[in-house]
């Protein structure tokens, strides 16, 4: 027996909860792409395709304000977010390149300092993976120790049937609490046949190794080989899962403003741009080098995970065709 | 139902068999420059994993010339290596660069900028009969619908005034100009209509500056719109500062963008920003009869001033 859900019910789903006030994050149409965007019914849910940007701003959006402030004849008046207001949300239709990212970054943002933007949201969010059923040259995550149909990061997961409709796996508490609410959506059903996963191509590196070998050759002539050509754009970081570096700016006037906290990326030039004027990653190579030391090693050496998921975004979009799955391949190559 | 609308919709392919020429006639000519020592490096494409891809390169070893190719992949505008701004590329020494006629409007642009003198780089033209547009699956033939927007009204097939032109042009199909189509559509909106169309695209912008970062003019070594103190833009990407950074972009580019598009092309969001400065260099042409790229000029029309100038908007 397995628990499944038709595709109509999982339209239902979304759209009770939206009812009942709840946040639904999964994917819409946009254009020619689709994106992780609040749903406002459920006839807008869009699985199938890798949505452009991942899923990492439900938790980590592209910009908020931490602050505001105003001068007033009373003084200076500062207001702080309430983290309390924020959504209960549900995050359905995350393919397990996304579904598995916010665990990896939940190391980050509760490490010396407690991020409780970022943690509020992880703890009012329920993700609904999905099972990947497509990928193309550029998917990588069978090389990172994750799969098509992996459940890491998921509290409920759905895999699609041939046929349609979903079977449902309870993964996580709050997979299970989400049941319970909508029990009369699910059904138990005698046989099931999923749709075949996707079978992403690639060599198998082990990432251990691929540590090892960083270790010894931060200074290799690889790095100008791949990365003199970057641009310094941040299109990788941005469109990443794992990415999780933010900038802090006041915008706004003497008088009146917010205090906001913005992706940044280390691709740019004033990333590490001293106020004395030096730069200690002076050129791009360098910069491109900390990216993927930081994905393959300082990351694993501080929370002993590895910070990329391999959804392949930063190799489709990159401007110059930077390939971190083919630098991989190479690297695994050369133990 | 989309499946049988897309099989009807009859394709044109579009004969690239001169850029096996092309690669041929360009590694031969890297290899001679490098040997010859005529040059240090050359800045070229060259196959990446992904089957069909192309990639920039720099190559400055003779024996590494058979590397380098030419193909419908090859969308970059390897211009922008040339500038002041990529220092570690410059460092390597001359240079030369292979260029499609779209690229060499930049080049010639850069030449009037003082980024580079002519006789400081040796220019290997290729002629060019389309590359793919963005989004495209590596190895797709070049067809009606993976040709990039700009190679559609490309008039500038044959790389003139380059150091040797390689390559072959085919038979040319006649396209139809879906980028003047969209121009049109958008001239004949009300303002109100326009300034809501770009907002709306925007609102979209995540300010991962990868327009600004592929720009062959966007070289600064401080870009205005970075600036913290004071702030001229907000860098937050929210919808006021994202119209912020693309109208003063747009404005910084008015009759110096040589239309290669590669803004748009990296644009994650698809934001069609090429409409921007097309927009800007037709204002141009229409007040100055100025067309930036065809030659290198020292100063635009937005530079310098003269009397007549058209004056008719002082009121």
């Amino acid at each position: 027996m397995a628990l499944t859900i038709t595709e109509e019910n999982l339209r239902t789903l979304i759209d009770r909860l939206i009812k009942d006030g709840t946040r639904v994050i999964g994917p819409k149409r946009a254009g020619e792409m689709t994106i992780y965007e609040p749903l406002s019914r459920g006839a807008e849910f869009a699985p199938g395709p890798l949505p452009r940007r991942s899923a990492k701003e439900a938790f980590f959006p592209l910009s908020e304000t931490i602050l505001s402030f105003e001068k007033g004849k009373d003084g200076l008046k500062v207001d702080d977010v309430d983290t309390n207001a924020f959504p209960r949300t549900v995050l359905v239709g995350a393919l397990p390149c996304d579904a598995a990212a916010p665990q990896v970054m939940d190391a980050v943002f509760s490490w010396d300092y407690k991020d409780e933007f970022y943690l509020e949201r992880r703890r009012r969010t329920t993700i609904i993976g999905f099972s990947c059923t497509s990928a193309d040259d550029s998917c990588f995550c069978t090389l990172v120790g994750l799969s098509p149909t992996a459940t890491k990061g998921s509290d409920l997961f759905l895999t699609p049937l041939v046929g349609g409709g979903y079977s449902c796996q309870v993964v996580g508490d709050r997979g299970g609490e989400l049941l319970a609410g909508y029990p009369e959506l699910f059904t138990e059903s005698a046989t099931v046949t999923p749709v075949p996963p996707a079978e992403p191509e690639g060599t198998p590196v082990d990432l251990a190794k691929v540590k090892l070998w960083l270790e010894e050759h931060f200074e290799d002539e690889i790095w100008e080989e791949v990365a003199d050509r970057c641009v310094g754009c941040g299109a990788c970081a941005f469109l990443c899962p794992a990415c999780h570096c933010f900038d802090i700016v006041d915008e706004g006037t003497e008088q009146k403003g917010s205090r906001r906290k913005n992706w940044d990326a280390c691709a740019f030039s004033k990333f590490t741009n001293h106020a004395s004027g030096h730069n200690p990653r002076d050129v791009q190579n360098k910069r491109y080098r900390n990216r993927f030391m930081h994905k393959f090693k300082y990351y694993d050496d501080k929370f002993g995970k590895t910070l990329c998921t391999g959804c392949g975004r930063c190799i489709r979009y990159c401007p110059v065709g930077i390939d971190i799955k083919g630098i991989l391949e190479e690297i695994g190559s050369r133990f | 139902m989309n499946k049988s609308s897309e099989k009807t919709k009859s394709t044109v392919t579009i004969d690239t068999s001169g850029y096996e020429v092309a690669t041929q006639e360009i590694r031969s000519e890297a290899k001679r420059l490098l040997t010859e020592k005529i040059v240090d490096a050359v800045v070229g494409y060259q196959g990446g994993r992904r089957g069909g891809s192309a990639v920039p390169v720099v190559i400055t070893d003779p024996d590494q010339a058979e590397k380098l190719v030419f193909s419908a992949a090859c969308v970059n505008n390897l211009s922008i290596y040339l500038t002041k701004a990529k220092k570690e590329i410059r460092a390597k020494g001359k240079l030369a660069v292979v260029a499609k006629g779209c690229d060499l409007r930049a080049l010639a642009g850069l030449m009037g900028e003082s980024q580079f003198k002519r006789e400081e780089v040796v220019i290997i033209g290729v002629t060019c009969a389309g590359v793919h547009r963005a989004g495209t699956q590596p190895g797709q033939p070049l067809t009606d619908s993976t040709i990039a927007k700009k190679c559609r009204e490309c008039s500038v097939h044959i790389p003139e005034g380059s150091d040797l032109i390689v390559g072959k042009l085919p038979p040319l199909p006649n396209l139809s100009p879906t980028e003047k189509e969209l121009m049109e559509k958008l001239d004949a909106m009300t303002p109100a209509l326009r300034w809501e169309f770009w907002k709306e695209q925007f609102t979209r912008c995540i300010r991962c500056l990868a327009c600004r970062q592929v720009c062959p003019f966007c070289y600064c070594e401080q870009c205005l719109c970075d600036r913290g103190r004071p702030q001229a833009v907000d860098t937050s990407p929210r919808p006021s500062g994202n119209m912020g950074w693309h109208i003063v972009r747009a404005m910084h580019l008015a009759g110096r963008c040589a239309g290669c598009a590669e803004c748009e092309r990296v644009c994650p969001m698809d934001i069609p920003l090429n409409l921007l400065n097309r927009k800007m260099a037709e204002e141009l042409k229409e007040l100055y009869h100025y067309e930036a790229g065809l030659k290198p000029v020292e100063k635009g029309p937005l530079t310098s001033y003269d009397e007549k100038d058209d004056q008719s908007f002082i009121k």
